[in-house]
């Protein structure tokens, strides 16, 4: 028989024969590893997930005409949005305003895509419907106490289109919009909608954007779409951006800390728990070196056990800790995450160099004694 | 003698016990950090999404948003509402005072820059202004808190500062200003020379204004003592569904349910209140902030509240289990203890008394050393100290008691289970 | 020829005088036993003899070498290769069969040996046992466990602590009947006992008292 086969036949003995022991050991081990993978891929995943939150604060960066242009045309929106990464992109409204007439009252009327709308203002409070299809609008509150008109109610738009020509047309109010803003004074409608009444097309005085994306690559943005497309600004609305900045590095600050502080705590739980276990086999150690074997070989055994023991909880730990920040983040931001592959050598790696250094200690001690007084008394 | 041998176990065995000591301090620091955090991390969130600036506009009632879109400008009668900067310092008296963190007000008016065509938007502000409450109490509010995010090239006014003004990044860009040149405003044909002592970008259409601080905007329009809108910035409670059915109609609340609504930081409860102390205005919540507050401070106390059960869960189990593990370790002293005729029970308390000595030990040190954890997460995260709650004491205490307890009782019964002889024989 | 030779030997742990001036020499192939009251320094002899204890003066020489003088380690190594230990308590690890603790034995000293630790165990009446853990064996089965360990690897002398202590008559008698054997086929065997009756099975007897020998008795039969 070589050498290796009962090396390796000891140290599945030890462990399979002194079974609650090692489960407890395997138990304290599965416990750090489960802590450490599963607050790193929280650690990971919440830049990107709150950034997904802080989205319903709106758009975060808008393209605007360049100086003396007066509209932006479709190619040149299209142009600029293509050098956003596309997995970025949360929303990206076009805005068209036109002045029209109800009741020969002056009014602003919006043309957009209101399906972007919904993601770029999530904040908006619609009371009633949001407009689906051609012919019906969403109402700022300003207007609908200003000329009463409730959802459901249809009026007529009238105004002048692009070449001069007098326009009217029924639309039907599908719902009031609330956001505290200057929006409660603005009619939105279908952007072909607004076209067809204009007469024509190509005329869009803003595009919002909603990027889920850190700061550093917004302001890439726009010095890209500042440098290569023509007639259009673009410009970060500050007040989303700077603060989503300043919020975001906090909570990141924060989970960081608690990552460190937690994984500290658990990771001495785990040596405390592994040196109880280990200690508990003096009279073991003090018989094998009666027996002739040296501290080297003792040490290798022992290190085989923290081995095995922390290749196995940290695969355990791995499974767990995913399936621990899968749930934290299902339930707080009802989204999958991603698993970080890199994490199974890191977990594994962390909990075997625990274990091994939790058993070395007190074996050390031990393998210091004489065999003769570990062997005498008891 | 029970004592006797609780205490020679404590001494004698110095090494394990602190061992254990050790393990349980440490879990009760854990517990008190992420417990002390958790509790108090709503409040700092929410300190840290001011710098989304105001989330209640107050205005005079009738006047509306739609003067923009008119074109309308002060002064032609549809829109010369105004509210009385006198009763400002009221909005620090209402019910939720407390939570009002900021608030500033603004008196808008038209102005002609340098003789040109085209008016532009001047605006008269507090910047930081120094109030002194009926109440007693003083504050400094004003727009320099609330505009975190501005981008400022040269230096804030001061509400002093009679001769400057504070100027957008597109005015400046389209007259070609320098901080340091001097600016000729005209209104109703009077004229003043102002400095510019700062260019800002905000990034929106504020980048189109010019501010002066408020006194001026009053002289220059004949407007002593009146504002056109307040800003606030406020603490809030997330909206539910009562917030929500008293926001659209305040009567269909019975008269408990108005009192648990009025009482509760809601942004519309506030706004209600504010109302209440200014005469004839209207405070509407801005949905864009204030909504999306509630939605991130959620998220945040939940996602704080998920870890802070998987290190709880994650120490008890540790502990518990080393507690087993040192349990099992004296399966020799307690078969021989058995063996001199030692009943179950007494075992039991002879062991389980040990522990929880122990425990109470690991347990006062752990909470203060855990109180220390906070502090420093608070210092270094928020930059301020996490207010203890006293709370969290009972919590830690049954915490430490049930994880030892669980730890302990299913190693004893194991241990008890055993037969002296076998034990004693070194199986 | 004289295998191990004590020279002038004394311990003194602290003030107390475990052992004082002992001058002792033990042929090859010859059973000696040492017994004496408890505290007469039995234990200590034992440990400087199975080197795993140090005097304070005197030298050891065990096969021609001094151990007095060696390293913790170099003693290892020497116990490894010179010495089979039998102890009071057996001392098994107690996750390994009978058959893997003989074999514990091999793998520090050389390569271990399945086979050979089997014919170890049925020399000494376990044959049929070799699978069974330490829990399932009764004190004198261990105890011929404990000398299998022993005599795996051809010990140069065996050195057993109370080997009867904890047994019966009839288990004390198996394995006096397997020292017996191993005299016979010239095993050396140091035999540390307080029973006068296991003494007697010795060549010679040399009694403790008070760290001194007292005297030597030599065992006609």
């Amino acid at each position: 028989m070589k050498k290796q086969t009962m090396y390796f036949r000891m140290i599945i003995s030890s462990l399979i024969r002194r079974r609650s022991r090692m489960l407890v050991a395997l138990l304290a081990v599965a416990i750090g590893a489960t802590v450490l993978s599963g607050l790193v891929t929280i650690y990971y995943n919440i830049p990107r997930q709150m950034r997904q939150e802080f989205r319903s604060y709106g758009a975060n960066l808008i393209f605007v005409p360049t100086g003396g242009d007066s509209a932006i045309n479709e190619d040149e929106m299209k142009k600029a949005t293509e050098l956003i990464p596309a997995e970025d992109i949360v929303g990206i409204a076009p805005y068209r305003y036109e002045t029209i007439k109800i009741n020969e009252q002056p009014f602003m009327a919006a043309g957009t895509d209101l399906e972007q709308v919904k993601k770029t203002s999530p904040y908006w409070f619609v009371s009633g419907t949001w407009p689906a299809g051609s012919g019906s609008v969403l109402i700022g509150q300003e207007v609908a106490d200003l000329i009463g008109l409730l959802p459901g109610s249809s009026f007529t738009m009238t105004g002048t289109d692009s070449t001069g020509k007098g326009f009217g047309r029924d639309f039907t109010v599908s719902g009031i919009v609330q956001t505290g803003g200057t929006e409660e004074a603005f009619l939105f409608l279908s952007l072909s909608d607004l076209e067809g009444l204009m007469g024509n097309s190509g005329e869009l005085d803003v595009v919002e954007c909603s990027i889920s994306a850190p700061q550093a690559t917004l302001e890439g943005i726009v010095r890209q779409v500042g440098e290569n497309v023509e007639g259009v600004t673009p410009r970060l609305v500050k007040r989303v951006a700077d603060s989503e900045g300043t919020v975001l590095t906090k909570l990141q600050a924060l989970v960081y800390l608690v990552t460190v502080v937690v994984l500290l705590l658990t990771m001495i739980c785990v040596a405390t728990t592994m040196m109880a276990v280990v200690a508990e086999r003096r009279r073991e150690i003090g018989l094998k070196k009666a027996l002739g074997a040296s501290n080297q070989s003792i040490v290798m055994e022992f290190l085989g056990e923290g081995l095995f023991l922390g290749a196995l909880g940290g695969l355990l730990g791995v499974a767990l800790g995913f399936a621990f920040a899968q749930t934290v983040s299902m339930n707080v931001f009802t989204r999958s995450i991603s698993f970080q592959p890199l994490l199974i050598p890191a977990t594994l790696a962390v909990s075997i160099a625990i274990t091994g250094l939790a058993c070395l200690i007190p074996v050390r001690s031990t393998t210091d004694v004489d065999p003769a007084i570990v062997l005498r008394g008891e | 003698m029970f004592w006797r041998m609780v205490k020679g176990a404590l001494f004698r065995q110095k090494g394990k016990m602190l061992m254990i000591a050790f393990t349980i301090a440490l879990g009760a620091s854990l517990a008190t950090a992420m417990l002390n955090v958790m509790l108090d991390v709503g409040d700092k969130v929410n300190q840290e999404l001011k710098t989304y600036g105001a989330n209640i506009n107050v205005m005079p009632k009738g006047a509306s948003l739609l003067d923009d879109l008119y074109g309308v400008a002060e002064g032609s009668g549809v829109s010369d509402q105004y509210l009385k900067e006198s009763e400002l310092g009221n909005i620090k008296t209402i019910f939720w005072a407390f939570n009002i963190v900021d608030f500033t007000p603004y008196l808008d008016t038209k102005v002609k820059l340098n003789s040109q065509d085209g008016e532009v938007k001047l605006i008269g502000t507090w910047f930081q202004h120094h109030l002194d409450l009926p109440t007693g109490e003083s504050l400094d509010t004003g727009m320099k808190n609330m505009k975190s995010w501005w981008d400022v090239s040269g230096q804030w006014l001061t509400d002093q500062d009679e001769a400057s003004a504070m100027v957008g990044s597109l005015i400046a860009g389209r007259n070609d200003l320098q901080v340091g040149d001097t600016i000729e405003i005209e209104v109703g044909g009077q004229t003043k020379k102002l400095t510019v002592k700062s260019i800002f970008n905000a990034g929106s259409d504020e980048d189109e204004q010019i501010y002066v601080p408020l006194q001026i905007a009053q002289e220059l329009t004949g407007r002593a003592g009146q504002i056109s809108r307040v800003e606030v910035s406020a603490l809030t409670t997330p909206d539910n569904e009562l917030s929500r059915r008293a926001a659209q109609n305040i009567k269909s609340l019975s008269i408990k349910e108005y009192e648990i609504w009025y009482c509760t930081a809601y942004v519309s409860s506030i706004c209600y209140q504010i109302e209440e102390v200014i005469t004839d205005s209207v405070a509407k919540p801005i949905r864009q902030v204030a909504e999306s507050e509630g939605a991130i401070l959620e998220k945040t106390q939940l996602l704080m509240l998920l870890i802070t059960i998987l290190s709880l869960v994650g120490s008890a189990l540790g502990i518990s289990n080393l507690v087993t593990a040192s349990v099992m370790e004296r399966s020799r002293e307690i078969g021989l203890l058995k063996a001199v005729g030692a009943h179950n029970s007494p075992i039991s308390w002879l062991v389980l008394t040990e522990i929880l000595v122990t425990a109470v030990v690991g347990g006062v040190v752990g909470y203060f050393a855990g109180l220390g954890f906070a502090q420093l997460i608070g210092h270094s995260v928020f930059g301020s100290a996490i207010e203890i709650k006293p709370l969290v004491i009972p919590l830690v205490a049954v915490l430490v008691a049930l994880v030892t307890l669980a730890g302990s009782i299913p190693s004893i019964r194991l241990l008890l289970s055993l037969r002296p002889a076998e034990v004693l024989h070194g199986r | 020829m004289n295998l191990l030779k004590l020279k002038d030997i004394s311990k003194i742990y602290g003030s107390v005088k475990a052992l004082q001036n002992i001058d002792l020499q033990v042929s090859q192939g010859e059973w000696l036993a040492i017994m004496g009251p408890s505290g007469s320094g039995k234990t200590t002899m034992m440990n400087i003899i199975g080197c795993m204890d140090k005097p304070s003066n005197g030298s050891v020489v065990l096969d021609g070498m001094n151990i007095a003088k060696e390293s913790a380690k170099s003693l290892t190594n020497i116990r490894r290769d010179k010495i089979g230990l039998i102890f009071q308590q057996f001392h098994l690890i107690n996750y390994l069969t009978a058959l893997e603790n003989v074999m514990v034995a091999q793998y520090y000293h050389s390569m271990p040996d399945e086979k050979e630790a089997l014919q170890a165990l049925e020399r000494v009446g376990l044959g049929d046992r070799a699978k069974h853990l330490p829990s399932q064996l009764s004190g004198g089965e261990q105890q011929r466990v404990c000398i299998a360990r022993a005599l795996i690897n051809y010990p140069m002398l065996i050195l057993a602590d109370e080997p009867t202590g904890n047994l019966d008559e009839t288990n004390e008698k198996i394995v006096l009947d397997i020292f017996k054997q191993l005299h016979q086929d010239g095993s050396t065997i140091i035999v540390v006992t307080h029973d006068p009756e296991v003494a007697e099975e010795a060549q010679r007897t040399v009694v403790l008292e008070h760290g001194r020998i007292s005297r030597i008795v030599r065992n006609e039969k």
